[in-house]
This record gives C-alpha cells, structure tokens and sequence, in this order.
C-alpha cells in the first residue's frame, strides 16, 4: 500500500502535435518503466489510425516509479486527447489527477486548444505545471510563447520549465517539478470506499476493463463492489496497474490508480462517472461523475452492396464495445435501402469511427452529409429532436425551428483577425470580442450555429492562416432560426438521403452549389440527368447532365478481348462505391457535394 | 496454301477446338502515329530469321495436335504486303505445310497499298488467297496527313484494282474522326470506297491509345481531337451511307456486301478458339488464351532454342467466359443468341442478365426477340456502356 504523500497522479495536455506523446515515452525510459530497446514512438497511441493521425483518442493510464530524496514516488500519468472532438474525455481525466502538465510547443506558441484544456484544468482545481516543449529546435521562440502563456493564461514566466521529448532534455527537471509542485491526493485509505470510473475498454478476453481512480477507502481483489449509478454488484476478480504493461496488484488504495475486471460483459454495463464502493459497507454519496456527451454531428452510414447491411451492423456493434460516445440505429432511406443513423462527437470523431469500419469490416460504405441535433417546436407543443432531415415535419406545424449554437475561439495571427472575422460573418456568426496575446497573435470569439462550423470552418481557418490558426468550441444551447429543409431531386425523384437543413438565407445559393458539384461527380449516363434543389417543394435551382453520345471500342479481335474484358469489368467494379437511385449511380463525392461552400 | 478436303474432324464445339489461325508479321516500312500494336520498324534483316521462328512454331502446333483444317488462316500486322516477293513465298510455304486450310477456306492478308505490287498479288493469288484487306485509311491527303500515313490516295485505287484484276475480294480500312477531318470529307471517303467496288469495309474511330506518338501529340496539346458529337456524327452517316449502298452492317465497325463478311473475324466475336502465331499473337484453345511476347528478338530466339514463345497465359473461369462472350456477341449484328451462349457458357443470358437488360430494353439500347437480345441502332454509339451495365449483373 502506497502512502499517499509518495503519490503523484497528473494529465498532460496540449495541442496535437506538440510532442505529448513523445514526451510521455521519455518519462518511461527515465523511470526505467521501459528500455530503451522498448522505446518505440508513442508508445501510449495503442490504435494505428490514431498513430497515422498523431492524436490520441483512449486514455491510457500509465503507473512509474521514481527516486527522489530516497524516497520511491508513485506517478500516475493520464493521458487526454487532444482534439475539439474529445474534451469530454479530457475532462474525465482530469478529474482524475491532482496536476496537469501543459505542454505546449515551443515553435507554434499557444493554440486554440491549449487554451481550451487549460481552462478545464482550472476549472477542475488541478496544479498546472507549465512546460515548453522542442526547445531544442532552432526555430523555437521560448520568450515569445512565454509571454503568450502569461497573457492568456496567467502563468508567470519563470515557472515554466523547458524540455524535448526527442532528446530528453529537461525531463529529469520535469519529474523533479511534478513531484515538487502538484499535491499528493487527499483521500483516506481507511473512509468507505468511493473510487472514481473515469474510462473503460472492452478486451475480448477478459471483458470489461475498467479504468478507477481510487478517492477514498480502498478496493481488493475478490471484493464484492456495487456500482453506485447503476446499482448493479460485481466481484473483483483481477486488478492492477499499467507499468506501462498490465501488472496485477492485489489491492489498490485512496489516491491511486488502476484497473479492476469483474467480469462484466457489455460496455454499457458500466457508466463512465459512476463511483465504485463496497457492497456490504457502502458510502452514503457518490461522487459528482459527469454529464454524459450527448451526439452532436449525425450521418447515415449505409453498405454500398444492399447485402452487407447485416455485416455493417455487426461492425457497428463491434466499435460501440469500445466507443460509447458513438451512437447507431437502423434508419431506412427510400433512395439508399437499409443503412444507420449513426452520432458522433464531432467531425473527426465521425471520420476516425468511418475509416475503422471500412478498415475492421473491408466493406465499402456510402455516408450521408453530416448534419447537427434540431429541435422543432410543434405547434402543438411537443418537443421533437431532429437527427436526420427526413425527420422534419410539414412547415405548417412547426412553430419553431432550434439548432445548437456555440461559442468559439481563434487563435490566430493578428493579420488574419479581418479574415476570420469575414469567413464568420457568412456562417451567421455574432461577434463576441478579440484579445491580443502579443502584438501578432490574437483571439477571437464569437458565437456561430454549430451547424456552420461542421462543414468546413476547419479547413477556411488553416488556409487562411497558412496553417498557424486553431479554434476550439463548445456548446452553449439551443436557439430559434429560420431554418429549412433543402431537398434534391434526381431524375425527378427526390433523394431523402440528400436532403439538408439549412438557414433560410443560405438555402438557394447552397442549392445552387449543391447541384453544380454533384453535375461534376456523377458520371454521364445513357440519358439525361436532371438534379433539381427544392424548398419545401419549389424548384430553386436545376442542372443537367448530358447523356452519353458515343462510347464504343473501334477495335475487338482476338488479341483484345482480355484486355477489354479487363477493362470494362474495371470501370463497371468502380462504380462500388456508389448507390443507385432508380437508374442513377451517385457517388459517394455527390453525398458530400453539401459540404462544398464554392469559395 | 492449297486446298485439302476435310479430313476426320474434331468434335469438339468451336469454343474448344480451334478452326481458325492467325499469323503475325509485324514488319513495317513505318510507324504511324496511332499505332500501337506489336511491330517492328527498321528490321528488315531480322525477316529471314523471323520467318524461320514463325515455320518451328506452326509446325510444333501441328506434331502436337492430329492434322486439323482450317476454315480460316488470317496474316495480319504490321505489313505482311511489305516483305519482299522471294519473302512472301517463302511465307506461303510455310504455311501450307504447318496450316493446311479445307477446301472453300477464306484465306485473308493485310496489306498497304504502296507496298501492294502487281507481282505479289499475282503470287497471292496463284498461292491460293482468296481475300485482301488494304490498309487505306482515307482517299484525302489531308486525313492521311495528320494520320502520317506514308502512303498517297492514288495508291489506294491503284490498289484496289490490282486485287480486284486478279479477283480476290477487297476490303478497305477507314478512320474516321481524324484530327481536322470533316464530315464531308469523310463523306467523299465513303463514296469513294463504295464507287470503287470494295466488298467489305472496316470503319475504326480513331483511337488515342497510351504511349503512341499520336496520343503525347494530343497530350501536349498540338492535335485537338474530334468532339464527341461530330464522331457520332461521322459514324452515323457511315451506318447510313454504307447501307443505302448495299453492305450489312454486321458488326460495329464493319460492314459487308451479301457474303462478304470477314469469316475469320467472326470467329472473335462469336468468342470461338483460334490459333494465334508470330510476335505478339494471341491465341484461344480450350478456354486458355495465350499471347506471345511482343519483343521481337525475344520471340526469334525462343523458338530457335525451341521454346514456346508465349510470355502470358490465362485460362477463363465461368465468369470471365460469360463477360467475354458477352461483350463479343453484342458487336454482331446477330448480337447474342440465347441457344447458343447457353450451350458456350452454361448460362441462359435472358435470365442471367435480367436485372440491367430490361431496363435497357426500356431505354431503347437493346433490342430482343425469341433467337437473343442485340444492340439497337441507339445502342450501337455507346455500346461499351451498355456492356458495363450487364457487367454489373455478375
């Protein structure tokens, strides 16, 4: 049992790629925890994709070991995310931890997100320990972006330490400081027993692996536990810690943290906030826990091939074991058959959840055009909650039509301020104020429908500001707008699966966008092909495709016929990814042809 | 190249066993813009060896088999016309001692037509040929021009004349859709090929194929090609011209006076075995197709050390002989004819490409009756199309 004085628990947070990973492999090969032959880049990023990304989505919790002052301390290293996507998850592990490294890279300065997880941090009590991180770079400017952190953050400058995780330079005077500076957990291993559920994951193995943070009193192997949310009793049947490998242990106390399995078999059979206790001496209250991220970016996801529609549903079911955040139910589209209706966190969320799908399953999938959580008013009174366009009723009942707002940030070169400031008044963004970190960085706020941020904002902001803006966002609530659901029509026939909502305002000029872009994705048939933009059953904008004149190979004897076979079996196999709409193949780039502002 | 009568004959289907051949001379005084078959230029003292390499691998196709005579022997190219009379004779023997044909065979050489002299038609004819296909192209200097065709549009006739005196049937290539060719002079093209008496005429749009001089021309942007609507055009006045004139239109780009169809082709389209003999040639026996190598050297020296020459080798599953047939058949006018793909492929077309063929019968691309299903005129402009579609159906 670790005396809790000898116990350090601690989050590091920063912007993708300012080295965290990296930083956290150096504190492993300091501790001895790996060696250096085990030392591989970003150890803590377990998934592929997340690796290709240089993100890191799950919360790996890390236990080392270190000698100070002859005394052998315990660091209990929490990794968060670092995407708009995922500060949900940020601030589960940070209510885990008593200090917080800030890292921020030394040659990029304070981003957008830095800001966004300091705030959370403070608001979640935590000692921040400031650091600047690729000092070894000759790029790097560390008086500049101390002075960022001052103005922004309020961090004096002489408490920020300097490290690289490439080298390691710095990392022993880290340690030293996290020992030093953040303050061992208070609770008391001898109070009932109130242990924090602050992540899961789902091994096929072994089941539920669930991730604790023991607040007071203390729990044992073979102990009988009682979910306090759920009021449901487990028994522990193996514990331990991750140094960084699993390593069993037979009890846990106040302070620490770990794993516990209790052979529970779903996911959704433990709460992520819920507080374990012991079944036969219980504590009065739970802990505080968290509110649970609701779904705020919807698409249909639907199998190219109509035959795949039960494999789809088993992958689904298969991400969900180890994604809660991510949501799914079958919806029926009149135009693409039988496909989901699946909820993600965000954009990234929804790409990462797309690709580990088509890569787990090899199916070929056609998405939807992502859209946000409505909420329609009726004039009766009730209360509908819109994910899906289809869902929309006749505008004579609507007495009003809600979408989620939010405010956001930028953080910019203050040469782009006019940029921003114009890119956000033609997404129905309120200006809020602009403060300067220094005489050329900036931040900018406004308050903006969530809507228009999940197109293509992201995108505009990096290439406006060559690469040196980012943004961060949450949501504040729902307002009343004047919206409307724009349909498409091919051929005639209206696609329910095109269908958008959309601010009144913008809905022709999108229409008109819309159907240009989908004039260029979908290939020329046998016959004309006509797209249509409708509101609420006007026409307001239309196109054409022209049908195939001439297609034909002059020249077929013995020595081509492979080679022809070949060829035309290509083109007709390259249409998989595609869904036809009565005689129509449109392409999974026409689902998206929403996305497309024109600019 | 002398007639036989029919020995004991194979009684395997036409799909198995092979009663057509082909052999390559890929000889050329030139190479033109758009060609990109297998030839070679400049190899004129290469001839003597090849034709050697050419006399082992016809002979070792008939030790390996029991006699069996063709109703077709095809020499094509490159320039079989361009070797020299003393060549050409030697290539006559050859052949009418590893390939004897039956009586009544339709024996065909590709020819162009500066390289087409009165002695080597009278040698042809006397060998036993019975059908001449001249490369013409096109009766304009400007299109033969930008074709970089070496030859003149009074060759073309005197050729023509030449073959017709020693009474072989003619048939004549055109290219339609040639960079700065217009309508009327593909008109005059077609009037001149119909006045001239020919039996049988090819019409090819011109095709950009990858890697040929003309193709990087188009690239660099120093040709501009025809637009699609004036190549449907030109292909649609040939249909209509060549008709008025008496040829059927049997298969996309050919055309034929009243027995005059090229018997040889059709064996491809009807997707039946064929021998296949020389550089680059493809063969099809017992659902295997085989195409020899296309280097020239590699091709002599494999068959003097007494290899087979073949560098690809691929034999069809059910899927891959239901495609090919199918997109072979549909070139014909006679398209595909159920009985008869059902006993070549085991499938029943009608029901096997249910799913897309009604929907193209509807659109008027295809037209059925109680024998099959076949392009209609619509279809015939976007027939690849219309071959994709059925595709999907596997």
């Amino acid at each position: 049992m670790a005396n809790n004085d000898l116990i350090r628990n601690f989050s590091i947070i920063a912007h993708i790629d300012h080295g965290k990973s990296t930083l956290a492999d150096q504190f492993l090969l300091k501790t001895g925890a790996i060696s250096q032959r085990e030392f591989r880049s970003q150890l803590l990023d377990g998934m592929d994709l997340e690796r290709e990304r240089g993100i890191t989505i799950r919360m790996h919790p890390v236990t080392i070991y270190h000698q100070y002052n002859g005394k052998t301390y315990e660091l209990n290293l929490i990794d968060t995310p670092g995407h708009v996507d995922f500060t949900y998850e940020v601030s589960r592990s940070l209510a885990a931890c008593e200090g917080a490294v800030l890292l921020v890279d030394a040659t990029q300065g304070v981003q957008a997100q830095t800001v966004a997880n300091a705030y959370l941090a403070v608001e979640n009590n935590l000692t921040i320990v400031p650091v600047l991180n690729k000092i070894d770079m000759e790029i790097s400017r560390p008086e500049e972006v101390k002075s960022e952190m001052e103005q922004v953050l309020g961090i004096r400058p002489e408490e920020v330490l300097g490290t690289s995780g490439k080298t390691g330079q710095g990392v022993d005077e880290l340690i030293v400081a996290l020992i030093e500076r953040i303050p061992p957990p208070q609770g008391n291993p001898d109070d009932k027993t109130r242990a924090l559920v602050y992540n899961s994951h789902f091994d096929s193995f072994k089941g539920v692996v669930i991730y604790v943070r023991i607040m007071e009193g203390r729990i044992r192997k073979g102990q009988r536990i009682r979910m306090m949310g759920q009021g449901t009793e487990h028994v522990v049947i193996e514990m331990g810690q991750f140094r960084p490998n699993p390593t069993v242990v037979d009890e846990l106390g106040a302070g620490q943290v770990g794993y516990l399995m209790a052979q529970i078999k779903k996911l959704d059979d433990v709460k992520i906030g819920d507080t374990v206790t012991d079944a036969f001496n219980p504590a009065e209250l739970p802990l505080p826990g968290y509110k649970e991220p609701k779904p705020m970016v919807f698409s249909g996801l639907y199998p190219s091939n109509n035959n795949d529609y039960e494999s789809l549903r088993d992958s689904l079911a298969k991400l969900r074991l180890n994604d809660c955040s991510f949501t799914y139910g079958p919806e029926n589209s009149e135009g693409l058959g039988w496909g989901f209706r699946c909820g993600f966190l965000g954009m990234l969320h929804r790409e990462i959840i797309q690709q580990r799908i088509e890569r787990d399953s090899e199916l070929e999938l056609v998405q939807t055009a992502p859209n946000v959580t409505y909420e329609i008013l009726t004039k009766k009174g009730e209360i509908i909650v819109v994910d899906n366009p289809q869902k929309v009723p006749d505008s004579g009942q609507i007495e009003e039509f809600r979408e989620p707002f939010i405010t956001i940030n930028f953080l910019i070169p203050s040469s782009n301020i006019g940029d921003i400031m114009k890119l956000c008044t033609e997404r129905r963004g309120l200006f809020s104020k602009t403060e300067y970190l220094s005489p050329i960085r900036a931040m900018v706020t406004y308050d903006m429908p969530l809507a228009e941020v999940i197109y293509d904002l992201f995108d505009k902001l990096k290439s406006l500001t060559k690469g040196y803006g980012t943004m961060d966002y949450e949501i504040t609530g729902f307002r009343a707008e004047d919206l409307v659901r724009l349909d498409i029509l091919v051929a005639g026939k209206r696609v329910d699966a095109l269908s958008t909502i959309m601010h009144r305002s913008t809905a022709e000029v999108r229409g008109r966008r819309m159907i240009k872009k989908m004039r260029e994705e979908i290939d020329r048939h046998l016959f004309e092909v006509v797209l249509q933009a409708a509101i609420g059953g006007r026409i307001v904008a239309r196109e054409s495709i022209s049908a195939m004149r001439k297609d034909v190979t002059a020249k077929c004897y013995g020595g081509d016929v492979s080679r022809k076979r070949k060829l035309l079996s290509k083109q007709a196999e390259g249409k998989k990814r595609m869904k036809q709409v009565g005689q129509v193949d449109i392409p999974q780039e026409a689902f998206l042809a929403v996305l497309e502002t024109g600019e | 190249m002398i007639p036989h009568f029919p020995p004991t004959e194979s009684t395997d289907p036409p799909w198995i066993h092979p009663r057509a051949a082909y052999v390559h001379i890929p000889f050329c005084a030139h190479q033109c813009g758009y060609c990109d078959f297998a030839i070679a230029t400049g190899k004129d003292d290469r001839i003597s060896a090849y034709l050697e390499a050419l006399e082992w691998e016809t002979s070792r196709w008939k030790q390996a088999q029991k006699p069996s005579f063709l109703g077709t022997l095809f020499v094509g190219g490159g320039t079989p016309s361009h070797l020299n009379p003393g060549q050409l004779a030697r290539l006559c023997d050859l052949l009418h001692h590893s390939l004897p044909v039956r009586l009544g065979a339709e024996v065909s050489m590709e020819a162009n037509p500066e390289s087409l002299t009165a002695e080597k038609v009278k040698l042809l004819a006397q060998s036993g040929w019975s059908r001449i296909s001249l490369g013409a192209q096109s009766f304009s200097r400007g299109t033969l021009k930008s074709l970089d065709r070496p030859h003149d549009p009074t060759a073309v006739r005197n050729a023509v004349t030449l073959v017709k005196e020693a009474d072989l049937a003619v048939s004549l290539d055109l290219i339609f859709g040639a960079p700065g060719q217009s309508p009327a002079d593909w008109q005059a093209d077609l009037g001149e090929a119909i006045s001239l008496g020919t039996d049988h005429i090819s019409t090819y749009g011109l095709t950009y194929e990858k890697g040929t001089p003309l193709e990087k021309r188009v690239r660099l942007g120093m040709v501009r090609p025809v637009g699609e609507e004036l190549e449907r055009r030109m292909y649609s006045m040939a249909m209509e011209t060549l008709g008025e004139a008496g040829y059927e239109h049997y298969e996309i780009s050919n055309f034929a006076k009243q027995k005059k169809r090229c018997r040889h082709n059709e064996v491809y389209w009807a997707n039946e075995a064929h021998l296949g003999f020389g550089m680059g040639a493809a063969g099809f026996v017992g659902l295997t197709r085989n195409l020899n190598t296309r280097d020239l050297e590699r091709y002599i020296r494999l068959c003097a050390e007494g290899t087979n020459p073949a560098f690809q080798s691929e034999t069809l599953g059910p899927r891959e002989r239901v495609i090919e047939t199918m997109i072979q058949n549909l070139r014909r006018a006679e398209g595909i004819e159920s009985h008869r793909f059902f006993l070549q492929t085991g499938f029943e077309p009608k029901a096997f490409f249910k799913a897309e063929l009604n929907p193209l019968l509807g659109q008027g691309f295809l037209a059925q009756d109680d024998r099959g299903f076949r392009l209609s005129h619509e279809g015939k402009f976007v027939a690849d199309a219309v071959m994709k579609r059925l595709i999907r159906c596997l």
